[in-house]
């Protein structure tokens, strides 16, 4: 089997296993829909600001929420057996895409329920756009991989929090930067400059985690 | 003997840093400027401050000018010294200022014979009160700066706020780039180790990032002291370097708990240098790409100038360049330290 097809059969597994255990992606969903509930609930008018605030920290846990799940919830010897089976670049590659597309769709949900329960205060939506997509993407890279690493230690859920928010920092500070541009915050002549940055870390981060991860799973 | 030459060069490297870069005074300038303002039309009698300065040496020689620009500069027609650090310069200013403006402010320039030139920018601001008349009076343009005199002493130059913070420089960046130095050398460490396998070759990497991370807190702590001085505040707000700083400690501090967390010791050295390569990745846009895209106090980013081309003369760089060296052997000499330890320990424990 090639990369492609291995990867297209893995993406096909990612699926078939998180349609059978539906329990985890409608965890999350609840988890987004009540905290944005909460948010309505305690907030009369939300400003701009607070917006822009309010929405990426939710996309940011429910991007832990989300993610963190893609090594850890497998076994060892499950893993074992999906390393006998295909090459490492493919599983971590297909992880990589199956939680970017989830993620995208995660926070363009989020973006709804935001945008029904505190109006849209987004002015530029191709911009706004852009950051959802390069900042989901960022965003699943980094946590996937770091999931990866924090699957091997014995506390990995206390290891995902302190390894991925430092690391997930500067993609946030961009990902703020670009959408209260969006929305007419501030006016940044600039601000392509800001995106193809981002566009960049992506890359730096999808290569770094290409190149490494085949030495974290032999064990 | 042999083999700890650089041991010594480090030493003797950060000696005279320490030395010269807190013992080497200061270029004479202008501390203070007062009033800092002035009418046109009146005669002013404006009171210099000079810092290092020797105003009774060689009085007669000193000139002091307000100047506006290249064209235009007035030059103060009595100078009365009262000690070596003030002077009071009396100017006559003419009714019409040069331009179209009313409100304008001028840099003040003095040239003395034994300290050298020294410039305090927007020092004065003069008003004038009188309604337009044409002409612009000559005393503008017949005193112009000429025959500054330049002095040439190893002394480090004196720019207003820094005052002697200035030497900072030698501690707080020469720290950060020895820190740099040293997670590079870890990171190129993980490599080798991913290679190699070595456990030594872990140890080594872990070595220098704990030489790196105490660099970095000393970098740290020094630069707050500074910023108490300079800026007003340990922690300024919204300043981009700073919280990046924070963030980077953090990712190195995660590091150190991610070991901790992993008990074979072949599988800690693996998956801790994957991390670090991962992390040093993540940490190249924290340091050099987001503190450039936000305005920051620091300068090289929003617009300030960077060290290299304005504010760092050749006197600055000879004890500079000799810090960065000195710091980052101390940090090799640190980390070769705990690296020989955690080696004896494996030995002890393994036998």
């Amino acid at each position: 089997m090639n990369l492609i097809s291995e990867i297209t059969f893995l993406l096909r597994k990612e699926l078939t296993i998180e349609l059978r255990q539906k329990y985890a992606i409608g965890g999350i969903l609840l988890y987004v829909f009540s905290t944005i509930f909460i948010i309505y609930m305690s907030f009369n008018r939300i400003d701009k600001q607070t917006w822009n605030a309010l929405f990426w920290i939710v996309v940011l846990f429910a991007s832990v929420n989300a993610v963190a799940k893609s090594f850890v919830q497998e076994s060892g010897n499950r893993q074992l057996y999906y390393y006998m089976l295909v090459n490492p670049s493919a599983i971590i590659l297909s992880k990589i895409i199956y939680n970017v597309i989830l993620l995208l769709l995660l926070s363009l949900l989020s973006f709804f329920a935001f945008s029904v329960v505190a109006e849209n205060p987004v002015r530029n939506m191709g911009q706004f756009l852009s950051a959802l997509f390069l900042g989901s993407m960022g965003l699943s890279i980094a946590i996937t991989f770091v999931s990866a690493i924090a699957a091997k230690a014995n506390n990995s859920s206390t290891l995902m929090a302190i390894l991925s928010f430092p690391l997930v920092i500067p993609i946030l500070l961009l990902l703020i930067k670009i959408s209260s541009n969006a929305m007419g915050l501030m006016s940044d002549t600039a601000i392509r400059k800001d995106i193809l940055s981002l566009l960049a870390i992506d890359c730096l981060l999808i290569a770094m985690a290409f190149v490494l991860f085949p030495f974290l799973w032999k064990d | 003997m042999k083999s700890s030459w650089w041991k010594i060069l480090g030493v003797a490297l950060l000696l005279y840093a320490f030395i010269f870069g807190l013992l080497m005074p200061l270029k004479p300038g202008i501390y203070a400027v007062t009033p800092d303002n002035a009418i046109t039309g009146t005669t002013s009698l404006i009171r210099v401050e000079g810092y290092n300065t020797n105003f009774t040496k060689e009085a007669e020689s000193i000139k002091v000018w307000l100047k506006l620009n290249d064209t235009f500069a007035l030059m103060a027609n009595k100078i009365q010294v009262i000690d070596d650090m003030a002077l009071n310069a009396s100017f006559d200013i003419p009714v019409q200022l040069p331009i179209k403006k009313r409100i304008k402010n001028f840099t003040l320039v003095m040239d003395h014979k034994v300290d050298g030139a020294s410039v305090s920018p927007s020092a004065v601001t003069l008003t004038q009160k009188a309604d337009k008349v044409d002409n612009i009076s000559p005393q503008w343009t017949t005193n112009p700066i000429a025959g500054l005199t330049i002095v040439n002493k190893f002394n480090f130059p004196f720019r207003n706020i820094l005052y002697e913070t200035i030497r900072n420089l030698y501690f707080h960046v020469s720290l950060w780039l020895a820190m740099m130095i040293l997670f590079i050398a870890s990171v190129v460490m993980s490599f080798k180790h991913l290679r190699s396998g070595k456990p030594e070759d872990d140890w080594k990497s872990l070595s220098l990032t704990a030489a790196g991370t105490l660099m970095g807190f000393l970098g740290l702590f020094t630069g707050m002291i500074w910023a108490q001085y300079t800026w007003g505040s340990f922690w300024p707000k919204n300043e981009v370097k700073l919280n990046m700083t924070a963030v980077a400690l953090l990712i190195y501090l995660a590091y150190f708990v991610l070991r901790g967390s992993l008990e074979n010791q072949e599988q800690r050295g693996r998956i801790s240098a994957v991390y670090n390569i991962f992390a040093f990745a993540a940490l190249i846009p924290l340091l050099y790409v987001v503190p450039r895209l936000t305005s920051s106090l620091h300068p090289g980013s929003g617009g300030n100038s960077t060290f290299g081309s304005e504010d760092l003369d050749n006197t600055m760089r000879a004890v500079f360049y000799p810090a960065v060296i000195g710091w980052t052997l101390l940090g090799v000499w640190m980390g070769s330290i705990m690296y020989r330890a955690i080696a004896l320990k494996d030995k002890i424990l393994s036998r």
